[in-house]
């Protein structure tokens, strides 16, 4: 079984889609539907992560499951992972379903919103998983059409602009990758689209222009779906407007696949830039830098709470552009660490979202006030979510962003102090908000909201605990991360 | 070669003359409510004729010299025969519900027959006299088949604009073949002409020569709906009944784009620089165009015909590239396109039967306002043209992603960036109006709670398309090999 889990763990949801869309009628056997299948990959994806063995070299993979499919092209179906991929799966698997039990109520064509969240879940496990460029595109593409109708059926008010924006945007960020791609493969001549037989031929390819050209054009595929300033845009219209389990997934693993992209795709390259290595580390790093201060400023102006999670989502996404520019082995696994936690504590903050315009109606902070009155519960699970964005130590949040400004600290020490001065404002604006809308005196205006509901609070529950734990004892997680990173070549070690 | 080796050769077509003469015999004996049975029997022909092509095996027929050399039996004319017949066959089982109860249904069928002989004929010629009968075969039965509904006046406009815009164009090409004819000194087999063609290059360089191939390029521009020869193209599909639209853009279009593989690519290689820069240029302004006057179009079928205006565009870059790989990934768009577009329409045509039997003075049926909230009111017609959109916008995994993904690449590989970045902002921006139409579609409230029961036949074709589409999107490997073993035909 082990030589297919991967294909199990990638199709059940996908059939589990299938099932919920067609033959759940109702309410209730839509939402046990998608339960069952996102709950049958959480478990077989904890299996493969007991069973995953670290300390393989470079361009090594695990429970690999290959069958030619293009062979003409060099195109085959080709899944594996390795320690980079690995915990981002797990993370993947976690979230889904908590996703869906946190949207148990949904009332409007449930099964038609469950069948998306769980392709989705298998769009992204594709990413994670793929390693064929052709399969890897292929998924890349996939997570674009669930997204784009959670958005434009059960978005907000100005929903059309904001899906199509999505869709459009995201899908020329694509477009120019497959370019990269194209180019990747031609001018390595090996006639097969396999990833790590690409990366390893990426130094042989004789022209050091040929060789920045095809690496840019795979850094602006993977910097816009970050996304990074200036190609930010996209986000925070699409979080406002989607509804919130399509803000958890988007936040919480959509973006971890330009993330992840850099790490499967790019830090394996720096070697092979030559003289424009110098060049492309000052453009990450600058790009980085600028994400973080700019979107960390944007959220401290913002009105409405959802958008100021979405501006922090983009300056966190500014950590692990730091981390992977700075490119030491402590900056890199900080940074994969960071994609890892910020993906359990944005779905917290997004549900926490959630639940305040669920009840009284409105997102807006200064319509707010004294919440922490009458939602106690909420109250606290979102103190800890607020807490853990803005760094507090002994949660994930913390330890993720210490070792990305540490390891930065090594190699690229002005944008690491610069990239601090965001750490003041990012406390700032966490805390205003958390004062503004949770305490002080109740607006009587908001009515009588209630507190949350059990479907509600057992995610946000877990996820709190899982951050909290990860934060004490980042544990195997990180002991993968920390190898992935060390076998990269050419890393600062 | 002896007739009875012949008759088996070209039993495809033998089979579908056999079945229009049938047709039309049979008919003159049927009252109007039992002539639904003629269009099970062109089904049963189309559905033969396709096996015999299949059976045949695909990947190493080579048969030349057959008929005083005017035909031959290669991989690239099973290909497009084996498209032709699929799409005439999907075309047929939607006409089944469509005109049930028309009195003039065995004329119907029988120029579908006819014009997918034609259509044939084009696909095996390898003479350009072979070729032009073909082409007006396929021609002269379209042009009566897009004025069919002949009490409709925009079934009329589109008919007479396809008829004048298709004589002249024709007049054209047989204007530029007849220079050619002349200037080889009485020349038609094609592969003869590229040999003689390329001893004597100076022969196409002179003015006489230039005036030939403009002729010739205009000719095809037209029934390839190039921009700028491509203005009948949205006025017809937009008149013409939606399933005839479906032949039309899948059908008849993609015969011009056989026969110009054939002719330009093995004839004019003597001046490669040249034509690849015209076509470069007809290229970029086709795909842009189309493109872009899509954005705004309200009509599904008038936005459809653009977006075959914008598909033309890409096809032809393989015109430019002349590659091996170009011309695999153009005869592979061919063949997913004649499943997405003929899809598209069909589903188009089922929802506009639909709603007109619900009122049957309903006006411009494809109207953008029609899609809205289709999907609570027919989730399987909704799903189904959500694909053909997704497949036109080359969304993976669906035929159009692969080819496009074939075409792009090879187009790459030839070395013209600036084309891919145009393909490539084109195919970005054709998103905008696909996913307009699934908004329509999945966001809007219906206009009435009315579920809408998708008739029998119409369901059946689109399914058939849907299957091409996902088939080629999923197991594109023997696909691709077929195309290549096509494309291998023409010796680049």
């Amino acid at each position: 079984m082990m030589d297919y889990v991967l294909s199990l763990i990638l199709f059940i949801p996908l059939i589990g889609a299938a099932l919920t869309l067609l033959f759940a009628k109702s309410r209730e056997s839509a939402r046990i539907v998608a339960l069952t299948a996102s709950a049958i990959s959480f478990v077989l994806t904890i299996m493969i992560y007991l069973q995953f063995k670290s300390g393989l070299a470079f361009l090594e993979f695990q429970f690999i499951d290959k069958i030619p499919w293009m062979s003409s092209m060099g195109i085959s179906y080709y899944l594996g992972v390795d320690g980079v991929s690995m915990p981002l799966i797990l993370l993947n698997a976690i979230l889904c379903p908590l996703t869906i039990i946190y949207v148990w109520g949904e009332n409007k064509q449930p099964n038609q919103f469950f069948a998306l969240i769980l392709v989705l879940q298998a769009g992204v496990f594709g990413v994670f998983m793929a390693l064929d460029f052709f399969l890897f595109y292929i998924f890349w593409e996939l997570t674009l059409i669930p997204l784009y109708f959670l958005i434009s059926i059960w978005g907000g008010p100005n929903k059309d602009y904001a899906a199509i924006k999505f869709f459009i945007y995201t899908h020329v960020a694509s477009l120019v990758m497959v370019l990269g791609i194209f180019a990747l493969y031609f001018s390595t001549g090996v006639n097969t689209f396999e990833i790590p037989v690409l990366l390893q031929a990426f130094s042989d390819i004789a022209s050091p222009e040929m060789r920045v050209s095809i690496f840019l054009a795979l850094f602006f595929g993977f910097l816009v779906k970050m996304p990074t300033v200036p190609f930010h845009t996209w986000l925070p219209d699409a979080h406002v407007e989607a509804p919130t389990a399509g803000s958890v997934l988007l936040a919480g693993v959509l973006l971890k696949m330009g993330g992840y992209g850099l790490f499967r795709v790019l830090l394996p390259m720096m070697e092979g830039l030559g003289p424009y290595r110098e060049n492309i580390v000052t453009l990450m790093a600058t790009l980085a830098v600028v994400s973080i201060l700019y979107a960390t400023f944007a959220a401290l102006a913002q009105k409405d709470l959802k958008k100021m999670v979405a501006y922090s989502s983009v300056a966190h996404m500014g950590y692990v552009m730091l981390g992977a520019a700075a490119f030491n082995y402590m900056s890199v696994s900080g940074a994969m660490f960071q994609q890892f936690s910020h993906g359990l504590i944005t779905a917290v903050l997004f549900m926490s979202v959630g639940v305040i315009q669920h009840s009284v109606h409105t997102r807006i902070i200064g319509d707010l006030g004294g919440l922490a009155d009458r939602m106690p519960k909420l109250a606290f699970l979102m103190m800890c979510g607020f807490m853990a964005s803005l760094g507090l130590p002994a949660m994930s949040g913390f330890v993720a962003e210490f070792m990305v400004l540490t390891g930065s600290y090594l190699t690229l020490p002005t944008y690491a102090l610069v990239a601090m001065l965001g750490i003041v404002a990012t406390a700032g604006y966490h805390l205003w908000a958390m004062q503004r809308a949770m305490f002080g005196g109740y607006n009587e205006k908001l009515g009588e909201p209630h507190d949350l509901a059990t479907f509600e609070m057992v995610p946000m529950a877990i996820l709190v605990l899982l951050i909290i734990l990860f934060g004490v004892y980042p544990g195997s997680v990180m002991e993968m991360f920390e190898h992935a990173s060390t076998i990269i070549p050419g890393v600062m070690i | 070669m002896n007739y009875i080796e012949l008759a088996s050769q070209f039993a495809p077509e033998l089979i579908l003359t056999i079945g229009a003469l049938a047709i039309m015999m049979i008919g003159l004996f049927l009252a109007t409510s039992q002539k639904k049975v003629l269009g099970y029997l062109a089904t049963i022909f189309l559905a033969v004729a396709s096996l015999v092509i299949v059976s045949r095996g695909i990947y190493d027929l080579q048969m030349d010299g057959i008929l005083a050399d005017s035909l031959t039996i290669d991989p690239m004319s099973q290909f497009f025969k084996l498209t032709f017949l699929l799409v005439s066959l999907i075309v047929v089982i939607a006409s089944i519900r469509e005109y049930d109860g028309h009195s003039n249904q065995d004329e119907y069928y029988t120029l579908i027959l006819l014009g997918t002989i034609g259509m044939m004929v084009v696909a095996s010629a390898i003479d350009i006299v072979t070729m032009f009968i073909g082409f007006e075969l396929a021609s002269l039965s379209t042009y009566a088949l897009a004025g069919f509904n002949k009490k409709d006046p925009n079934s009329m406009e589109a008919a007479v604009k396809y008829f004048i815009i298709g004589a002249l164009s024709s007049t054209l090409l047989l204007f530029g073949l007849s220079y050619i004819y002349g200037m080889s000194g009485g020349l038609t087999n094609i592969s003869e002409l590229a040999v003689f063609f390329n001893a004597n290059p100076a022969v196409l360089q002179s003015p006489m020569g230039i005036v030939a191939l403009m002729l010739i390029v205009a000719g095809f521009g037209f029934k390839m709906a190039l921009v700028p020869f491509h203005m009948w193209a949205p006025d017809t599909y937009q008149g013409a009944p939606t399933v005839i639209s479906a032949l039309l853009a899948a059908g008849s279009k993609k015969m011009a784009f056989v026969a110009a593989f054939r002719i330009l690519l093995i004839a004019m290689i003597a001046i490669k620089i040249d034509i690849a820069m015209v076509f470069m240029i007809l290229a970029i302004i086709t795909m842009t165009l189309g493109n872009v006057v899509a954005l705004s179009q309200r009509s599904l079928k008038r936005m459809l015909a653009y977006s075959s205006v914008a598909q033309a565009g890409y096809i032809s870059m393989v015109f430019v590239v002349m590659s091996p790989e170009a011309l695999t990934g153009g005869i592979l768009y061919v063949m997913s396109h004649a499943f997405m577009k003929t899809g598209a329409f069909i589903a188009v045509a089922a929802l506009g039967y639909m709603l007109l039997k619900e009122n049957s003075n309903a006006k411009d049926v494809d109207h953008l306002d029609n899609f809205a909230g289709l999907g609570k009111r027919s989730p399987f017609l909704a799903f189904s043209i959500m694909i053909f959109l997704f497949a036109l916008a080359g969304i993976p995994p669906t035929a159009g992603f692969v080819s496009k993904f074939i075409l792009f690449y090879s187009v790459l590989k030839g070395g013209f960036l600036l084309l891919v970045i145009f393909a490539i902002l084109n195919s970005a921006l054709s998103l905008y109006y696909y996913a307009r139409v699934v908004k329509y579609m999945y966001v809007l409230p219906p206009s009435s709670d009315e579920k809408l029961k998708v008739p029998g036949a119409y369901a059946l074709a689109i399914l058939l398309a849907i299957i091409g589409v996902l088939a080629i999107g999923i197991v594109p490997e023997p696909f691709v090999n077929w195309a290549a073993s096509a494309a291998n035909v023409l010796g680049l």
